[in-house]
């Protein structure tokens, strides 16, 4: 089995780092960064031996992989994913540009046509999210609203989507149509898991809505919010005011879903507290391993679309990402009871 | 003039006291008191 990992930044050396677990015999990593290239190939091999051959050279479409990781910065993955696929290659994309992830839902009929898989936003959020969405949906009856929340970032390509999302519009799903809204706008405040805590939250170029609301068609609002402070929205219209950070974590995501169950009405609330670059990595390393295994349905989608994400939340807790579920009591009704 | 300020002062005392009314007697619910994050185990996943 022959994987190829194209970026090597915060997220991608973490998904090479989680490669080495997987079956695989041949690993090719590639950066434009040949500094950060050889860093990690010489970790990589020095961590493996000489059970998986590692590779430092591009991959072509002559001698394809057999599943390609894309983890470069966003921009061009949809170019990419439609060359690898037409190439014969299985995709993973990490991306969390609004724009990227249409453009791979665009590659659904092309990856159907070639028998390929196409994961779409394998990261923390969209991907981890994702699953946490799906998996709150299959303890409900019926899905009627989905909120995400997400903060933090990753490297400095994860930084610099963050901020231009805050400054771009966004896509909300409501009452079955698309609604354009302004970033920055729809301020909520959303209580993470602890230590994190409470921070608030807008709205922003983010494409979990455009990835579950294929998933849910009948629900009636699917929306995402990302954290931000007052400097970020005052200061986001402009460039970035100084590089950002190699790594901007912790993070949080914090998925609701509203339901009914036995006729009542509930709201199932999920989320992870983790470093976005090392969370991301693990779960790319996860989807890849059921593309490999052929558990990753064909075609073009999000981690939304699998089946069980129940089995997949489980490998994410043997690799070390943590999910909690936030149950609310009422002190009235507990002392009822 | 003097009507004027009467009817200012009616108008902010009649909007403090249905405030106030609201304010010790409405009913907004109760937010929860108790629970909060719990790990999610993979027992729970099963």
């Amino acid at each position: 089995m022959h994987v190829a990992l194209l970026g090597l930044g915060a997220a991608g050396s973490h998904v090479a780092r989680q490669l080495t677990q997987l079956p695989i015999s041949r690993l090719s990593l590639h950066d434009i960064d040949r500094q950060r290239q050889r860093r990690v190939a010489s970790a990589i091999t020095a961590a493996v031996g000489d059970d998986i051959d590692i590779s430092s050279e591009r991959p072509t479409a002559s001698d394809p992989p057999d599943v390609v990781i894309l983890a470069t910065p966003s921009g061009r993955h949809p170019r990419l994913a439609e060359s690898w696929i037409r190439a014969g290659s299985h995709v993973v994309s990490i991306t969390d540009d609004p724009d990227d992830v249409a453009g791979l839902l665009e590659l659904a009929p092309l990856a159907e046509h070639n028998q390929r898989r196409l994961v779409v936003g394998a990261g923390f959020a969209p991907g981890l999210s994702c699953l946490l969405a799906s998996y709150a949906a299959s303890q409900l009856d019926s899905v009627d609203a989905i909120n995400v929340y997400k903060a933090g970032t990753g490297g400095p390509n994860c930084a610099r989507q963050h901020h231009r999302a805050l400054k771009q519009t966004g896509s909300e799903w409501i009452d079955g149509k698309w609604v354009v809204r302004r970033g920055g706008s729809g301020r909520e405040l959303a209580w993470f898991p602890d230590p994190f805590g409470a921070r608030d939250c807008y709205r922003g170029a983010l494409p979990s809505p455009m990835l579950l609301q294929p998933v849910f068609p009948a629900a009636q609002r699917i929306s995402a919010r990302m954290a931000a402070t007052r400097r970020d929205r005052l200061t986001s219209w402009l460039p970035m005011m100084r590089p950002p950070h190699s790594d901007g974590g912790p993070g949080a995501i914090r998925v609701e879903v509203r339901g009914q169950r036995d006729g009542a009405i509930e709201t199932v609330i999920l989320g992870v507290m983790d470093h976005p670059s090392v969370a991301a990595g693990t779960v790319t390393a996860v989807a890849t391993a059921a593309v490999i295994a052929e558990q990753a349905p064909i075609g073009a989608g999000g981690l939304a679309t699998w089946s069980n994400p129940k089995a997949v939340l489980t490998e994410l807790y043997r690799r070390g990402v943590r999910v909690a579920s936030f149950n609310g009591v009422l002190a009235a009704i507990a002392a009822e009871e | 003039m003097l009507t004027l300020a009467r009817r200012v002062i009616m108008a902010f005392g009649l909007t403090g006291l249905i405030a106030a009314l609201f304010r010790l007697r409405g009913t907004g619910g109760v937010p929860p008191q108790g629970g909060g994050w719990r790990e999610v185990t993979p027992s729970d996943l099963e």
